[in-house]
């Protein structure tokens, strides 16, 4: 099997305690680092444990890939009340794995094998007498499956070794022993079993340049807070973006920063403003029910001019919504939150990469244009899991200059001056001829509080103009074309997570003979206007595929360039799938092409 | 409206699948269920010889697509061996513990390969072909240009062993009471038929009973079979073909009367209410003989399953057992059996 055909998705479903999750994590970090591409997600119930349903998806690829599979090559099956539902995810000739010896008798369809689909291969092993043989315990169903896994398709053994390891490098060494015991069991019946479905994985690519690292979009956020300088967080828990303070709360000590985790997300923005405006660089993270809430302070930051970074990883919504599924229904406050014209900066990144890159720009941006810049993920993004190729040499700029405090004589500190860049000079707490009021009023130049109206006018205009400039901040993709250049049929133009499906969805097309090309707008606020626009111009159909119901960013794009284009909306839940894109391109081509005639 | 007929096949074979085909058509809108012990839809296993005939994949032997199954509203529980039949109940109980209940069930479960039982020892030295894995597995293990030694030689390892010849291989048959199995070809006809088999490129080893299988000793071919005249045969693979015995051990508790197979009636219909056989497994009242027995091959199969289908959808249909299917040798000097012909 050649090396460049290798692309296999393996789902494991299984009830929240099953360890799913964990069998899950091992095999993409296994993967990973054989040397194989990885994108994983992972969908799992609100509730902490004892019921609801856990599916861990991971795509292994020996090229690039941008989205999940529409249907995966292999289900593991650890809870079949939760798996026969996905059975007819599996692709033709694909594979079903799962227990085959229950402990209790079942009644007609309670096993899914009887649900195995006539063009699926069936594999039942005991995961349950495996597990309690090799370390007497059935807890460890899911490294047996794990292991029959690898052994079924020749994975390499070591690599799960050291991820166990790795895994479990706190605990007891029995603990790690315990699990490769039950791995090692799973292997040896998979390695004997005869392989009749046509999942083929080949060889992984003898290396990938750089340095590799598989990280959740969160993670790579955190990484990016580390790398770009962040002094101060502030957060409060929340569903999805939980997991950016429990890293950040490990590693901002190690590199002498501090972390606090505050009484609700009030607290949490009012101190990141706080710092923001003592010259650190602060952050907090939260989803769309927290953004409601900091929405008073936000826009204090924007008034006052004060950097700091807002993370809103978006769920399903309004209210407390869908704590577990995702969605990109926060994109409206996100860019218009809050009172009076409060434009802010928002970023909003399309892959575990951009994660880490935007975290780190926006660092920048809000210290370059003093402001508050929020970076928009959304749970697909923070849970999903990626081999990003990191180049060691690539450093963001962690000292942008603030300008120095310059005096007419007998004159104060003009904080809010305006200028042609429309970035006012910035002062610190304590720094010398550097006082000035700070105030949620509007201010003059001097920051005295002030209604006038030409003042109100020029301020408004000063804070809006200079957003301009991060169109133009540099090391950061704001906007990109892919695709067939020129004229085409069809353009994609999507945003977020659900870019790398429209992505996916445009090759697919190209394959079928659509003249297609897809766009990732990175920036939502300010909207690259003119890209946009450019892109539009040469497509005879425009496409925005996203995971809303009113189809926030068309609204965004189309109220703010006038331009007619077509919506695709989900809220399912659950990403937006590349097929339901390419059926709407096909769609849109044999429409234009009927015009055409 | 009534609640839709539940027909359970046991078996995935030729009987099975015809009799499946049979039940969609004249009742369709009744529930079909497939159970099988093996993992793969049903292919023909008169083809598996192909796999020395450029055949790579299972999926070429495949008799229906999978969509074939779709459309016909056709389940096939694979991997779902039965442990139990439960007649009183109307319940299956499959290995992995999960109860089917059936309106109308289809006994068609083939048979096993028979092995003598001096033979039983010598089992893990030999290749079987019943099954399309067993297949691949002595597919790899003959070199190019190996020889194979048969043990017995009933007409589906005659079948293989033509393959073989054709594709470059050497056989030996060592010849057993059963050689030329199901057919029946008496001691003063068999030196014919010997000859016949030798014109057809395979050696005759008719040097009476194995003493023991052991592997070759290094640097030889990987079986040696010794004879209990001392004489001696290396050969790269063994093979065991004694016809087969039928598959019945999980009926003992079904009240279905047996012997050998399962008892039927001229229209296949078994002892125990509800419960019908065919292909292999069953064992066929001949009014003309006075006793049960079996009937083999493709077309005979096939048309068991049909007709049992047809008596389970309330005809009365009667399987004829006047077609005796004999062995010949041709005007070429070659040896024909009807069982080497098939769709």
């Amino acid at each position: 099997m050649a090396t460049h055909d290798t692309d296999v998705q393996i789902s494991i479903c299984g009830s929240a305690g099953d360890g799913t999750i964990a069998a899950g994590d091992l095999l993409k970090q296994a993967m990973a680092h054989a040397g194989y591409r990885v994108i994983a997600f992972n969908t799992y119930p609100a509730e902490i444990r004892g019921f609801g349903k856990c599916i861990a998806r991971t795509r292994i690829s020996t090229e690039q890939v941008y989205s999940m599979k529409p249907r995966s090559d292999v289900l593991i099956s650890l809870n079949d009340a939760h798996a026969i539902p996905h059975v007819g995810e599996v692709r033709d000739y694909g594979s079903v794995i799962y227990e085959s010896a229950p402990i209790t008798r079942l009644a007609e369809g309670q096993h899914i094998s009887g649900h195995v689909r006539p063009g699926q291969l069936p594999y039942g092993l005991p995961l349950r007498e495996l597990s309690e043989r090799a370390t007497g315990s059935n807890r460890s169903r899911n490294m047996v499956a794990l292991g029959f896994l690898a052994g079924l398709y020749a994975m390499p053994r070591e690599v799960f070794h050291a991820a166990i390891k790795a895994k479990f490098k706190t605990k007891p060494k029995a603990v790690s022993e315990a699990t490769i015991a039950a791995f090692e069991a799973g292997l040896e019946v998979g390695a004997q079993t005869h392989r009749f479905d046509l999942v083929e994985l080949g060889e992984p690519p003898e290396s990938l340049p750089g340095n590799v690292q598989i990280l959740s979009g969160n993670a790579a956020v955190a990484k990016g807070c580390i790398e770009g300088g962040l002094d101060n967080y502030f957060g409060y828990p929340i569903t999805p973006a939980t997991t950016i303070m429990e890293r950040l709360a490990h590693d901002l000590p190690v590199h002498g920063k501090r972390m606090l985790q505050t009484e609700d997300e009030i607290a949490a923005i009012s101190g990141a403003v706080g710092a923001g405006f003592a010259g650190a660089r602060a952050a907090t993270a939260t989803s769309g029910p927290g953004l409601a809430l900091m929405g008073e302070m936000l826009g204090l930051g924007v008034m006052a001019e004060v950097p700091c970074v807002i993370f809103v990883s978006q769920r399903g919504g309004p209210s407390t919504g869908l704590p577990t599924k995702t969605e990109q229904s926060d994109l409206n406050i996100a860019v218009h939150g809050g009172a009076g014209d409060a434009k802010r900066i928002v970023l909003a990144p399309t892959n575990v990469e951009g994660c880490w890159r935007c975290a780190g720009k926006a660092f920048e941006m809000a210290e370059a244009y003093q402001t508050p810049v929020i970076v928009l993920l959304d749970l697909y993004l923070s849970n999903r899991f990626e081999s990003v190729n990191f180049d060691p040499d690539e450093n963001f700029n962690l000292s942008i200059p603030r300008g120095k405090p310059k005096h007419r004589p007998g004159e104060s500190f003009r904080r809010y001056q305006v200028t042609d860049s429309g970035v006012s000079p910035r002062s610190v707490p304590g720094e010398a001829d550097g006082l000035h009021p700070a105030t949620g009023l509007e201010h003059d130049e001097f920051g005295h509080p002030s209604y006038e109206a030409d003042v109100h006018t020029a301020m408004s205009k000063k804070r809006h103009d200079k957003l301009n400039k991060a169109l133009k901040h540099p090391a950061i993709t704001i906007s990109k074309r892919f695709g067939d250049t020129g004229k085409v049929d069809v353009g994609i133009l999507a945003w977020g997570s659900t870019f790398g499906e429209g992505l996916e969805a445009m090759m697919l097309a190209r394959k079928e003979g659509i003249r297609c090309a897809a766009m990732k707008v990175v920036m939502l606020s300010p909207l690259p206007e003119a890209e946009i626009s450019a892109f539009m111009d040469d497509c005879d159909e425009v496409l925005v595929p996203e995971l809303n119901f009113e189809g926030q960013f068309a609204n965004l794009v189309s109220g703010t360039l006038g331009r007619p284009l077509h919506r695709l909306n989900e809220v399912t839940g659950h990403p937006m799938s590349v097929s339901a894109i390419l059926d709407q391109v096909r769609a849109l081509a044999a429409h234009n092409a009927r015009n055409a005639a | 409206m009534s609640t839709p007929l539940h027909y359970v096949i046991i078996g995935n074979g030729m009987a099975g699948n015809a009799a499946a085909a049979v039940l969609r058509e004249h009742d369709p809108e009744c529930r079909i269920t497939i159970i099988s012990a093996g993992a793969l839809l049903f292919y023909n296993r008169y083809d598996l010889p192909n796999v020395f005939r450029g055949t790579e994949s299972w999926v070429d032997l495949l008799v229906h697509p999978p969509e074939y199954y779709e459309r016909n509203r056709i389940t096939v529980r694979r991997k779902s061996p039965v442990i139990d039949v439960d007649s009183k109940r109307q319940v299956l109980v499959l290995a992995h513990r999960e109860e089917l209940h059936y309106d109308r069930l289809l006994l068609a479960t083939g048979g096993e390969p028979y092995l003598p039982e001096k033979l039983k020892d010598s089992r893990p030295l030999m290749h079987n072909f019943g099954t399309y894995r067993a297949a691949m597995t002595m597919r790899a293990a003959l070199p190019d240009g190996g020889r194979v030694a048969m043990l017995g030689g009933d007409v589906m390892g005659l079948d293989l062993a033509r393959a073989l010849i054709e594709t470059g291989h050497q056989v030996s048959v060592v010849t057993d009471e059963r050689t030329f199995w199901p057919h029946e070809v008496d001691d003063q006809e068999r030196p014919r038929y010997y000859e016949a088999l030798e014109r057809m490129g395979i050696e005759v080893r008719d040097q009476g009973e194995v003493d023991r299988i052991v592997e070759g000793a290094a640097g030889m071919p990987a079986r040696h079979i010794t004879f209990a005249c001392g004489e001696d045969l290396y050969a790269d693979v063994v093979m065991p073909f004694f016809g087969i015995a039928p598959n019945v051990d999980f009926m003992s508790n079904s009240g279905a009367d047996m012997e050998r197979g399962i008892l039927v009636d001229g229209h296949l219909k078994s002892s125990s209410e509800n419960i019908w056989a065919a292909g292999d497994v069953s064992q066929i009242w001949s009014p003309k003989s006075k006793s049960y027995r079996f009937y083999y091959g493709y077309r005979n199969v096939r048309r068991m399953g049909e007709t049992a289908a047809l008596n389970m959808c309330g005809e009365a249909v009667e399987f004829d057992t006047n077609d005796d299917d004999v062995i010949e040798i041709d005007e070429a000097g070659r040896i024909q059996s009807p069982f080497w012909e098939h769709d």
